[in-house]
């Protein structure tokens, strides 16, 4: 941490080198473009160097600290490619059609390394997941785009991530 | 509130997916740092969440690591004097994560500028030496312009003289080849045996014209003039110039009948008589 907060390069390197696959999965994942996912993911990085002093070990975790930045600045990035509502709901329309198809889904193992233990997650859990965590929508929104009512959003969302909870718990045993 | 009571809420599910309201993260983050259990539960949300996340891995493109390690190494290089700027502008609200980053982007870095200065400046110089080579050519060119220009005059002057000679002795040509024009060699008296001159008198027109073949330059304020005798009687044909204007052929008065040319000296501007004792040659019309 101290070689961080005194820009030591190096140890950016490493940061790099451990966080950039996992950082450069959300971007894509949020913004469902590689094109300018790179540029994305730079702004990322740097945001971090720049940002280090305000990282306080006491409120959480590093990875989760930058995890955070990731999210929020693709998130940024996706809105104000979609400015009106309408357009990011369409945007996540697609994404669930496409999340629908089968090659696609098969395609995302390929490229993400979706790994086995999130297959156990249903379709339908991981979409709700998906829309509120990569794509920054509001319990509204997702219920306005799955067509369900917006208490439902709250109740197929707690089980989807006690699911998960319970998916990695058995893995950390 | 009751720490288990916040734990079955759902409200931590919709914490950790960015789904809860600005108010609920506030109430939930409050308990988080009053009770331990609640904020092992996010924690252990969290990680769940974080685990789904890592599942999903794609390693960036190899450019994007030496792109980012350009730029933070032209941040560290700009950084001293950003730090001096900011610190002289007393109140200046700390930038927005957001405009922080945007900084790097717009600025263009220090080591970029002088790259491009040095680039034209490299430039500068090889178009100096072009252009200095071009100036020293043109100005040797333009030498070279005038000089052609000068010679190209005096040429044409000469050409123009030539020209007029051309014409005048085309003119002594014609009079002298057309058939009409009798020719008539006086040769030299007493006074001057070597003295040649010729008429030559067109019987046609009657124009008389005469050649100087060799005659002494006469004194100031005399004149040489040709006589005509006709039937005895001598007849004035006019003065004639020496020099220059005596290698061609002048044209006198006109005759109509002659049987006899002479030359005499006379006062300038020519006398009414001959002068005989100052007759330099004579010749009489053949046939």
């Amino acid at each position: 941490m101290n070689g961080l907060r005194n820009r030591n390069q190096k140890i950016f390197s490493y940061l790099y080198d451990q966080y950039s696959s996992t950082l450069y999965g959300v971007v894509v994942k949020v913004l469902n473009d590689h094109a300018s996912a790179g540029d994305v993911l730079q702004d990322v990085f740097l945001k971090i160097w720049k940002n280090i002093d305000q990282y306080d070990e006491e409120r959480g975790r590093l990875f989760t600290w930058m995890l955070n930045i990731c999210r929020n600045t693709a998130i940024d990035v996706l809105r104000s490619k979609a400015h009106k509502l309408d357009q990011k709901i369409q945007n996540i329309t697609d994404d669930v059609h496409i999340g629908n198809e089968p090659l696609i889904v098969h395609m995302q193992v390929d490229h993400l390394g979706f790994s086995k233990m999130l297959e156990r997650l249903s379709k339908d859990q991981r979409n709700l997941i998906d829309l509120a965590y990569y794509k920054g929508c509001t319990q509204e929104e997702i219920a306005r785009v799955l067509d369900i009512p917006l208490g439902t959003v709250k109740t197929r969302m707690r089980t989807a991530l006690n699911h998960l909870k319970q998916i990695v718990k058995n893995i950390d045993k | 509130m009751d720490a288990q009571k916040v734990i079955s809420s759902g409200i931590i599910e919709l914490y950790v997916t960015g789904m809860a309201t600005e108010q609920e993260v506030r109430e939930l983050e409050a308990a988080m740092l009053q009770s331990p259990e609640v904020l092992a539960a996010v924690e252990e949300y969290r990680r769940s969440l974080e685990y789904y996340v890592a599942a999903q891995v794609l390693p960036p493109d190899h450019a994007i690591k030496d792109s980012l390690l350009n730029q933070i190494n032209n941040l560290e290089a700009s950084g001293s004097a950003q730090t001096f700027m900011s610190s002289t502008l007393p109140g200046h609200p700390k930038a927005t994560l957001m405009e922080e980053t945007l900084i790097p982007e717009k600025r263009l870095s220090w080591k970029v500028v002088a790259a491009a200065a040095f680039i034209l400046l490299i430039g500068s110089i090889i178009m100096n030496f072009f252009y200095y080579k071009k100036w020293k050519d043109f100005r040797e060119y333009k030498d070279k312009y005038q000089a052609l220009l000068l010679s190209q005059n005096s040429i044409m002057s000469t050409n123009d003289k030539y020209k007029a000679r051309l014409e005048e002795l085309e003119q002594t040509l014609n009079v002298m080849e057309d058939p009409a024009v009798l020719k008539v060699n006086m040769p030299g008296t007493k006074l001057k045996p070597d003295a040649v001159a010729t008429v030559f008198w067109n019987t046609q027109n009657k124009q008389v014209y005469l050649k100087v073949n060799n005659l002494p330059e006469p004194a100031a304020g005399k004149q040489y003039q040709l006589w005509a005798i006709v039937d005895g009687k001598p007849v004035d044909m006019g003065v004639f110039e020496m020099g220059d204007t005596a290698k061609l052929l002048q044209k006198m008065k006109v005759t109509d009948k002659v049987q006899m040319f002479a030359v005499t000296l006379e006062n300038k501007g020519g006398a009414a008589q001959p002068t005989l004792e100052q007759m330099y040659v004579a010749g009489k019309i053949p046939g």
